[in-house]
């Protein structure tokens, strides 16, 4: 049985999941049982990352095992770093992410996935990022630190210090919040992958592939660039109504499946006016404005300010070059891609759709001397 | 929502005019409306790639500005070949031209496929998988070379030596025969890649993950190795009894879409007699075998010897190890995956799907790390 062509499959079932619920129309999100809004202010990325590959949280013991399987797979193989030196300095940093996970995945083959290979991959996603923006700037790598957990260790490399208790924090909420999120296209391009039994370094650098797209993971920055744009609060109405005539999209608005608020972006907001006072009087005049116009335009669409839009403020109070807001996306997301690599493996099935021929009808081709 | 479909099974993902799979007439249509054995009885891999991208056969001064085209687009840049380099000679040659095709497309900033980059990409796999196999045999590369066709200058690269006419032509025969088939797993997945906006590498190196699994491209490696444990005609009564005792899935066999025998596999088969003499009639034996000892067991199956399982013997004849048979299936895809990705632009939607929840309902209280 074929059915009718969905365009973007909207609303197409593509796979089972136990792992994250977007429930759109009450705006929640929830991960393995529990709403978003009570892992995000006091779980650890490492406490969040076992509840999404085991499927709870884990006990003392067992964030302890977990903590240390991933400081010590930390350090990137040779050949990763030889890969990473061979890449220009001025390579977009999710191409290289893309390229280094690719070569950090080759010693494990064609095994099966497993948690440990999850461990193993999402571990090197900081070191990937932290030494090639250590590299564009002239300067080495710096070792990770088996002491500090994800989110302080990433700042600590790019950084070559520690940070603030406050900024350590706030990436590791962010790390949290973006860790999964239903089957979005990343995701489903994961479990695409992982359905013709390939490995986990396949999936993963597929699904880098599909975070880098503008209209997925590539939005962060750009909603920084509209914003430096604008300039000021009190230059947003005008700048903004000026855009819409010339058909320029506002940048960090609109979703597919969230018909409310969505609880990510509530919570990164609430961030951004503690942590990046100055972004945030900007921002919130420019979401103010962005709604009402969109509002006026399309009163039937219900408002939606999407988590792209506050993460470029907590990513740039936590110091991050825009650049690397989509790559630092994709080392909260290696968790929920891992294991939505490792559910599809579990229960699989080949994801092979149809599609529908528009061409034409059979005809025979002419030899190549009779052709026009 | 709709219901549940396993594997998109039946489920119309996109509309296409590249190729159409007409699984219960056993007919593959490329672009233009024709028949792969009418086409591939006329036309060379290079007016393949003209025909999948461009929309049809070219004429010959088309054809000769393309074959220029691609002959200057066989060298790899400083961060391909960096990354070749930078890995161990015994790296999984899908991993090495998965690892290459991202570090040689690595760029400052995202940019939109356009057709001269799906030429260069599919000029530059041959080059890539050469020297992935030239590299595991301990000698240096072969530079390419630019009076060679496509298949001619593959195994040229491969080998260092020029290959006979009638090898090159084996070679090039698969290729237009693997070139595209509707929405295969891989294909889909690089459409999915592309939906994101995201640019064509990123599709390419998501889709040679894809193929890389056991269950799309790597079953062609696995038809081999099936007829080396097979070893003779004589053998495989036995053999395939046993194999079918212990529940052992024959390689070469079933396909999703097919209701009747396979038309690539039709051709290759024929092809195989002349190509690999020897082996053609172990696998002539098999053939016979496997398919009456499916029927019995599921009589209500339609039978399906796939195409995995001729390529096998026409590329041994071809002189293709078959650690490489792989690769060189991607070598060929690269141009249908690219064509894809070239016609999803005109109607861009991100293809993000919808998942079933069967995990916990949300609101489960996270207790404190001290009390679980």
């Amino acid at each position: 049985m074929t059915g009718a062509y969905v365009p973007g499959l909207e609303g197409i079932i593509a796979a089972q999941t136990a792992i994250s619920m977007v429930d759109g129309e009450n705006g929640r999100l929830v991960y393995r049982g529990y709403v978003i809004a009570d892992l995000a202010e006091d779980m650890s990325f490492e406490e969040v990352a076992h509840l999404l590959w085991y499927g709870r949280l884990p006990t003392r013991a067992e964030l302890d095992g977990l903590t240390l399987e991933l400081a010590a797979s930390r350090a990137l193989t040779p050949a990763a770093a030889a890969t990473l030196n061979a890449l220009p300095t001025d390579t977009d940093p999710m191409d290289v992410l893309r390229s280094v996970v690719s070569v950090q995945g080759v010693e494990h083959r064609l095994e099966k996935p497993t948690i440990p290979l999850a461990v193993h991959a999402a571990a090197s996603f900081p070191t990937i990022l932290a030494n090639f923006h250590r590299r564009q700037a002239g300067l080495d790598p710096v070792a990770p630190r088996a002491d500090l957990g994800h989110a302080a260790n990433y700042l600590y490399m790019l950084n070559a210090r520690e940070s603030s208790p406050e900024i350590v924090r706030a990436l590791n909420t962010y790390l949290v919040l973006l860790a999964d999120h239903g089957m979005n296209a990343s995701t489903f391009t994961a479990r695409v992958i992982a359905s013709t039994d390939s490995d986990l370094a396949s999936c993963l650098v597929g699904a880098i592939g599909a975070l880098k797209g503008p209209a997925h993971g590539g939005a962060p920055s750009a909603v920084m660039d509209q914003l430096e744009m604008i300039g000021t609060a009190a230059n947003a109405e005008r700048w903004m109504r000026e855009a819409r005539k010339q058909k320029v999209r506002f940048m960090g608005f609109g979703h597919r499946i969230y018909r409310t608020y969505d609880p990510r972006a509530r919570i990164l907001k609430a961030m951004c006016e503690r942590l990046n006072p100055q972004f945030y009087d900007l921002a919130s005049k420019v979401e103010e404005t962005a709604l009402a116009i969109l509002h006026e335009e399309h009163p039937e669409r219900p408002q939606a300010t999407n988590v792209e839009f506050y993460s470029a403020g907590v990513l740039q109070a936590i110091g991050l070059p825009k650049e690397y807001f989509p790559p630092t996306f994709a080392v909260s997301r290696a968790a929920g891609w891992t294991a939505h690599v490792l559910e599809q493996s579990a229960n699989n099935r080949l994801i092979r759709p149809q599609s529908e021929y528009i061409g034409p009808e059979p005809r025979k081709p002419a030899p190549l001397a009779e052709r026009g | 929502m709709t219901e549940f479909s396993p594997g998109l099974e039946g489920v119309v993902a996109a509309e296409t005019a590249v190729s159409e799979v007409d699984g219960a007439n056993g007919r593959l249509i490329y672009r233009g409306g024709y028949l792969i054995e009418d086409v591939a009885a006329v036309a060379s891999y290079e007016e393949i790639v003209h025909l999948l991208l461009q929309g049809d056969l070219p004429n010959s001064r088309q054809l000769d500005a393309l074959r220029r085209q691609m002959a200057e687009a066989r060298t790899l840049n400083d961060a391909g070949l960096g990354a070749i380099m930078a890995l161990d000679p015994d790296t999984d040659p899908m991993d090495t031209l998965r690892t290459v095709v991202s570090a040689q497309g690595a760029t400052r900033s995202i940019t939109k496929p356009t057709l001269d980059e799906a030429i260069a990409l599919t000029s530059i796999f041959p080059t890539i998988v050469a020297a992935a196999h030239r590299r595991r045999l301990g000698k240096e590369i072969v530079e390419p070379r630019p009076d060679l066709d496509h298949a001619a200058n593959l195994l040229w690269m491969m080998e260092g030596t020029e290959p006979p006419a009638e090898r090159a032509s084996w070679v090039g025969h698969y290729l237009v025969l693997l070139a595209d088939h509707g929405l295969n797993a891989s294909t889909f997945a690089a459409r999915v890649i592309a939906s994101t906006g995201s640019d064509l590498t990123s599709s390419v190196v998501g889709a040679i993950g894809a193929l890389k699994g056991a269950a799309h491209g790597g079953a062609t490696l696995a038809a081999r190795s099936m007829l080396d444990k097979i070893g003779s005609a004589d053998n495989a009564e036995k053999w395939l009894k046993d194999a079918h005792a212990r529940h052992e899935r024959f390689a070469g066999f079933g396909h999703r879409v097919y209701r009747t025998y396979d038309p690539r596999a039709k051709i290759l088969r024929e092809m195989a007699k002349t190509a690999a003499p020897q082996l053609h009639k172990t696998a002539a034996r098999t053939e016979e075998l496997a398919l009456q000892i499916l029927h019995e067991a599921h009589p209500e199956r339609p039978n399906a010897t796939n195409v995995d399982f001729w390529a096998s013997v026409v590329l041994t004849g071809a002189g293709i190890p078959k650690e490489m048979f792989t690769c060189i299936f991607a070598t060929s895809r690269v141009a249908g995956w690219t064509a894809h990705v070239l016609e999803s632009l005109s109607d861009l939607r991100i293809i993000r799907p919808a998942s079933r929840w069967v995990g916990p309902e949300g609101g489960k209280q996270a207790l404190p790390l001290a009390g679980r």
